[in-house]
């Protein structure tokens, strides 16, 4: 079975989801119509390329990025890039940057990446009334309400935990013996241990002419 | 493979008026109305029964045909023997308002079917439906930039004919996909496919479509389809150059691919 058709398919049933559930999608969309961007992200096997209609159809592509960009047409883009470089892309002002760092390749219409880029920053789905068209609106809120406490103590427990174990570590390495400290206890126990020595044999050798 | 499971030979299979529908050997003139009855009786469940039998898979192998066309907005794309119009409905986004895709299947069943299926689902404004036969295509030398043929290429009678008849529409550049069932590569495959195949296959398509003998077909025109080097070989002698092909599920379905330069 061709796995990149199942991934693809997967992906592009996800995508056209959370756009319909957002109103001001169809919008955005309508921006891209014709537009293509394909993307190759190491380590992934292929591109995948987006192409915008009043859908966006998710297309596995099998040739490298020199092939994709030769065929470029007027309203395409193509990237590569690492996926450690991926979060930083959202933040448009770094393109720059990163281009000269070559952790991105750009060719192609700016303009459709920053569209894309866009078109999922600028979701905004509401859960709640989302849910309450398939069940209730108390049902719902309440739903909703406890799921976001939740979230919430979550995040604030998980921020507290995060503080206290930066803590222990700190503390503990202040009070943790430097292995510096322990060389030097170990050659002075060594230099007790010669001295101790030393004074029992004299004391032997006293014993030895009292008698 | 159980004795009603091989090719018939109460005509003379060499005998070249003759060619092979599932096992039977008949004549080259019936072949066409067998096989399109075949279809007329499957069009309205066509779809259901793909499903059925492929438990979703065909879905990726046609999605997998899709990513390898390389199709790019404003193109022209022939989709032959397009049947319910599956691979149709992808190509006319991806062609867009520039572009045109043109269904073409010898069925009229089934391209009723597929049209009025793509109509629902709003495709409208780039697509032609032709009721054409993949062996005369009627179309103008060097039009189309793709041409796709998924699970169509078994019921022709001249295969050699179709891809000859491929190669003259396609554009010096353009490529040909041929997605169809052929060899499994594995001899512990291949026997778990047999069984299913014809067995299983027949009793579902009783079940859903009430028509046992259309699915035993389908599983004997299968058997009796070129493997894939031999297809490869049909492709390099209708003018296709750099062909190849993958098997897609063990070799149960390979895709074909040549090009015209």
């Amino acid at each position: 079975m061709p796995t990149s058709a199942l991934v693809a398919a997967t992906v592009e049933s996800a995508i056209n989801k959370l756009l319909s559930l957002d109103d001001e999608s169809e919008k955005r969309l309508k921006a891209l119509n014709g537009a293509r961007l394909t993307a190759f992200v190491s380590p992934l096997p292929y591109g995948v390329t987006l192409s915008f209609s009043d859908s966006v159809d998710v297309l596995t592509e099998h040739g490298s990025f020199e092939d994709v960009v030769s065929q470029l047409g007027p309203r395409d883009c193509c990237i590569k890039t690492s996926l450690q470089t991926l979060p930083e892309l959202k933040e448009t002002s770094q393109l720059t940057r990163l281009i000269q760092q070559k952790a991105l390749f750009l060719e192609g219409e700016l303009n459709v990446a920053q569209q894309v880029s866009g078109l999922f920053q600028q979701l905004e789905i509401d859960v709640e009334e989302l849910l309450a068209s398939k069940t209730n609106d108390v049902f719902a809120h309440q739903s909703v309400k406890t799921a976001s406490i939740i979230h919430e103590k979550a995040k604030t427990t998980l921020a507290t935990a995060a503080r206290l174990f930066g803590n222990a570590i700190v503390e503990e390495k202040q009070v943790a013996a430097h292995k510096l400290a322990v060389m030097h206890f170990s050659d002075e126990v060594n230099a007790l241990r010669d001295h101790t020595d030393s004074v029992d044999a004299r004391l032997r050798r006293l014993e030895e002419k009292l008698k | 493979m159980s004795d009603n499971q091989t090719p018939s030979t109460s005509v003379d299979p060499t005998a070249e008026h003759t060619t092979h529908f599932g096992f039977k050997q008949v004549d080259k003139g019936q072949k066409a109305s067998l096989v399109a009855n075949v279809f007329d009786s499957v069009a309205a469940k066509y779809d259901v029964m793909n499903d059925l039998m492929s438990m979703g898979v065909h879905r990726l192998w046609k999605r997998f045909t899709i990513d390898c066309s390389g199709v790019r907005a404003g193109q022209k794309v022939l989709d032959i023997a397009g049947g319910t119009g599956d691979l149709t409905a992808k190509f006319s986004r991806l062609v867009g308002p520039t572009g045109r895709v043109t269904l073409a299947d010898i069925n009229l069943s089934m391209l009723k079917v597929g049209r009025d299926k793509l109509r629902d689902r709003g495709l409208v404004s780039n697509i032609d439906y032709v009721q054409a036969d993949a062996e005369a295509l009627p179309f103008p030398d060097n039009h189309f930039d793709v041409v796709t043929m998924a699970f169509g290429l078994r019921n022709v009678t001249e295969k050699q004919n179709a891809l000859n008849s491929i190669y003259r529409v396609l554009k010096p550049g353009g490529r040909l996909l041929v997605l169809e069932f052929s060899k499994p590569t594995s001899e512990q495959l291949s026997k778990i496919y047999d069984m299913y195949s014809f067995h299983i296959l027949p009793k579902m398509g009783q079940l859903v479509a009430n028509d046992a003998e259309s699915y035993q077909y389908l599983a004997e025109s299968i058997r009796m389809h070129p493997d894939q080097e031999t297809l490869k070989g049909m492709f390099e002698e209708a003018g296709f150059e750099q062909c190849d092909y993958q098997n897609l599920t063990g070799g149960i379905v390979a895709l074909h691919r040549g090009y015209k330069f």
